[in-house]
């Protein structure tokens, strides 16, 4: 009853920022396909 | 304690790891940018923060108690430890808060083995 101010919204479900959760993948910077070495190739 | 202790595979309390985040974590008394953070903001924060969570775990049985790491040490630092009345309650909160994220950051929940916070300590 104490803390009737207007209600904070809570902060479970809040996701992470869309670029933490893009950088599973590529890392900034990095051009995909390229880095991969090729067999046979120097 | 760094002890590995055994995760029960079933208990009524709940451990939620690293949940709690004060607000002058990097520097007591201070926030990331290095400004001086009002005690009264930290304590509000922590209040929020607890308020939050009685809400939510409060959907999936009766709680019995809540307890908040509010500490800097790196030691259990943050960790959430909620006891239910009834094992079950434990297990459905468990299941339904797997995945999820709370303030951006995920959720890391496993049932623990402390069921009286007075003998809690690690001999």
């Amino acid at each position: 009853p104490s803390r009737s101010k207007s209600k904070r919204a809570s902060g479970f479900d809040m996701a992470p920022p869309s670029n933490a959760m893009l950088s599973g993948g590529t890392v900034p910077g990095q051009v995909p396909g390229v880095s991969q070495t090729m067999p046979g190739m120097f | 304690c760094s002890r590995l202790h055994t995760r029960p595979s079933i208990s009524p309390t709940l451990l939620l790891s690293n949940m709690y985040q004060r607000p002058d974590m990097v520097t007591p008394g201070m926030d990331p940018q290095g400004q001086a953070v009002d005690p009264r903001k930290i304590q509000e924060h922590f209040e929020d923060f607890y308020e939050d969570l009685f809400e939510e775990l409060s959907k999936y049985g009766e709680i019995e108690s809540l307890n908040i790491c509010d500490n800097l040490a790196d030691h259990m630092v943050g960790n959430v430890y909620i006891q239910f009345r009834e094992e079950e309650h434990a297990a459905s909160a468990l299941k339904n808060l797997t995945g999820r994220f709370y303030a951006g950051r995920p959720i890391i929940i496993d049932f623990s083995p402390v069921t009286d916070f007075r003998e809690a300590t690690c001999r």
